[in-house]
């Protein structure tokens, strides 16, 4: 475990080596990162850099485009260079929940038809200089057959020899299905994050992605447990994350609580984990990244919410 | 002294009714005061002696005994009376011995009720105290939950009348925060998202308190070995293979494609175009280019410049001047009468006169 210390907010880190793989012409200069939240320890970075982590879940609505902001912000607080790619090209969410939907000019569609560099389809976060966000393609339109698990290699070996430096995470939000979709966002994956709700029919779908990732080589499948409600699981209205995991027989990477927080957080265009002081769920994801980092996973989980024991001078408003 | 005997008895009497009269029940009756003609006989007094010292030190007595006693006393009063003035003096002696007991044992009675007292809990003693001070003790009690009620009553009254959807209410959901739009804001340092403020984990890491709620902890109980049991269950379930190829639906298969690793695509799917436009070399390419200016634009560009190209040649032929000596050799030769010979002359100074002034004209441009 790293001594506390307090690490500067710029994009390098000071303890970390710098990268070999860098130009001999200096870097782009990045503004610091304003931060509301600095955290004086830093996770240690275990796998090989870039890491790609393909976010999936089987079932639509689950959380997977809350969960890909969500932890991709937290990483990139972090101090981690991170690029998130919204690999649904029929119907593009993520710019619309980390409120870039503005400045969202070229897709991935538009790069391959040399429209534009893959530096100008990026768009860098202003609030987070080392957080960018990369969406496949803008609605109406079509990419040609065949070109959908290639164009995603290609673009991942493009970001792994860029200039500014190969980023450590890649993320990407997969759409919902097993479709060609599902094939295309999981073909340059070598880790998954599965996403589901403690309710059977996502139980289901979920066994049926996790077999399919199975088959096409990608073993280090974690689960995030999301939408979790304490007081149903006390009254058995809800399995409890335990059953999940016993059914699934995967291990937990977050468990995250129903919260109102998330409906305005993606209403408003703010990820939770910006929030001030800081909500149950983004906590949950912020954790959740965290031991994403570490290659981690979860000892003991919430069962239930207990009564607060309050004491004399609480019923003064205390 | 009948009269002091009587009145001394008589505050007796009222000492003993003043401890205890509801308990005592002495009837009057009892108290028989006869006097007897000239004989002095002093009314043999027959108190219920028992019955006050029953009452005072005796609890144990029933009311039945106590009506027994009061009978008993009764016939010992009537025999008394037959009893000659040789017996006066032993009763009055006897009469004083008794008041001296009932003096002593109403002393005794008193010192028993302050004991009594003496045992009750301390709260009602300190009022008895410190009885002016209760009132005020009250006051301020009363005082501090009629404050609270009321602060309970704003805060709700202030939750309703907020407005939604202000940037006040942003600022205080903590989604935007009044010192980042002012600069002056301060960062919040944490350890780690697992051991700030916001996150406590109880003794014994039974409980975790996250954001003001108390969550029970259990451990995790998956094993490796049900980990690979599930991953056995499920490669004997799904069984897949990675497609390789795209058709859309109506294309024939080609013959060294593996049909199992064709996927077929609905036409109206975003994945299914009608014309490749662009082959996959040049898509690589467009990806893996790091300067310059894309393919497309640059295509486009140039093609740009080459009609560019080709309409400023074609506005240089269209721009060429015709010469009017040269355009004599292509006449043709006249071969008519002398009016067209005099017609040639006007044609020939016409001619020089044209000639002359398109010389000096071309002297003055130079």
């Amino acid at each position: 475990m790293a001594s506390p210390r307090l690490f500067s907010t710029c994009h390098q880190p000071p303890f970390l080596p710098p990268s070999p793989q860098r130009f001999v012409k200096s870097p782009a200069k990045r503004r610091p990162i304003r931060s509301a939240l600095q955290f004086n320890r830093k996770p240690q970075l275990a796998g090989e850099t870039p890491r790609i982590v393909v976010i999936t879940s089987g079932k639509g609505g689950v959380g997977k485009t809350t969960t890909t902001a969500n932890v991709g912000l937290s990483l990139a607080r972090y101090g981690f260079s991170v690029v998130a790619i919204d690999a649904d090209i029929g119907l593009r969410n993520l710019d619309l929940l980390l409120g870039l939907e503005n400045r969202v000019n070229y897709t991935v569609v538009e790069v391959l038809n040399g429209d534009c560099r893959l530096d100008q389809a990026l768009v860098r976060d202003k609030r987070w200089s080392n957080f960018e966000l990369l969406c496949i393609s803008k609605p109406r339109s079509k990419l040609p057959i065949g070109f959908g698990g290639k164009a995603l290699e290609w673009l991942v070996e493009a970001l792994k020899s860029r200039p500014e430096g190969s980023p450590d995470f890649i993320i990407i939000d997969c759409p919902a299905g097993i479709d060609a979709g599902f094939i295309t966002a999981i073909t340059p994956a070598n880790e998954a994050v599965l996403v589901t709700t403690p309710d059977i029919t996502a139980l289901r779908d979920a066994d049926r992605v996790i077999g399919l990732l199975e088959c096409d080589g990608i073993r280090d499948i974690k689960m995030v447990v999301n939408r979790v409600r304490t007081d149903m699981i006390r009254g058995e209205d809800m399995m409890s994350v335990l059953d999940v995991q016993e059914m699934l027989g995967l291990s937990l990477l977050g468990v995250i609580p129903e919260d109102s927080e998330v409906i305005r957080s993606t209403n408003r265009g703010f990820p939770l984990v910006l929030n001030k002081p800081p909500t149950l769920a983004g906590l949950a994801f912020e954790q959740a990244a965290w031991r994403l980092v570490e290659q981690d996973s979860m000892k003991a989980v919430v069962v239930e919410e207990e009564p607060k024991k309050r004491g004399f001078f609480s019923f003064f408003g205390g | 002294m009948a009269s002091i005997d009587s009145l001394r008895f008589h505050s007796l009497c009222n000492l003993q009714s003043s401890i205890g009269r509801s308990k005592l029940q002495i009837p009057s009756s009892l108290v028989v005061f006869r006097r007897r003609h000239k004989n002095l006989n002093w009314v043999q007094v027959q108190t219920n002696q028992r019955f006050v010292c029953k009452s005072i030190g005796d609890e144990s007595s029933t009311p039945d005994e106590e009506t027994q006693n009061d009978d008993n006393e009764e016939d010992d009063a009537v025999s008394t009376q037959s009893n000659t003035a040789t017996d006066s003096e032993t009763s009055i002696s006897r009469f004083r011995s008794m008041i001296t007991t009932i003096a002593n044992d109403s002393e005794n009675s008193i010192s028993r009720l302050g004991s009594m007292v003496a045992t009750l809990p301390p709260v009602v003693f300190l009022m008895n105290k410190c009885s002016g001070n209760s009132v005020w003790i009250g006051i301020s009690i009363v005082a501090t939950v009629l404050l609270a009620s009321i602060r309970a009553y704003a805060i709700r009254k202030s939750r309703d009348n907020r407005p939604a959807g202000s940037v006040s209410d942003l600022v205080r959901r903590g989604q935007l925060r009044s010192g980042d739009r002012r600069g002056i804001s301060k960062a919040m340092n944490y350890e780690d998202p697992f051991n700030n403020p916001f996150v406590k984990v109880g003794k014994g890491s039974s409980t975790v308190e996250m954001c003001g709620k108390v969550y029970k902890l259990a451990p995790v109980t998956l094993t490796e070995k049900e980990q690979s049991i599930h991953q056995k269950r499920r490669s004997r379930a799904y069984q897949w293979k990675r497609p390789t190829v795209f058709l859309k639906e109506g294309d024939s298969i080609p013959p060294d494609v593996d049909p199992d690793t064709v996927r077929w695509i609905p036409a109206n799917h975003p994945f299914a175009t009608t014309v490749s436009d662009i082959d996959q070399d040049l898509a690589q390419n467009n990806v893996y280019q790091k300067q310059g200016v894309p393919f497309r634009i640059r295509a486009e560009h140039e093609a740009m410049q080459k009609k560019l190209e080709a309409l400023q040649n074609e506005e240089k032929l269209n721009n060429l001047g015709i010469d009017s000596q040269n355009a004599r050799d292509f006449q043709r030769p006249y071969k008519f009468s002398s009016k067209l010979e005099e017609d040639e002359n006007v044609q020939k100074n016409s001619q020089e006169n044209h000639t002359g002034d398109s010389s000096s004209e071309e002297t003055q441009k130079s």
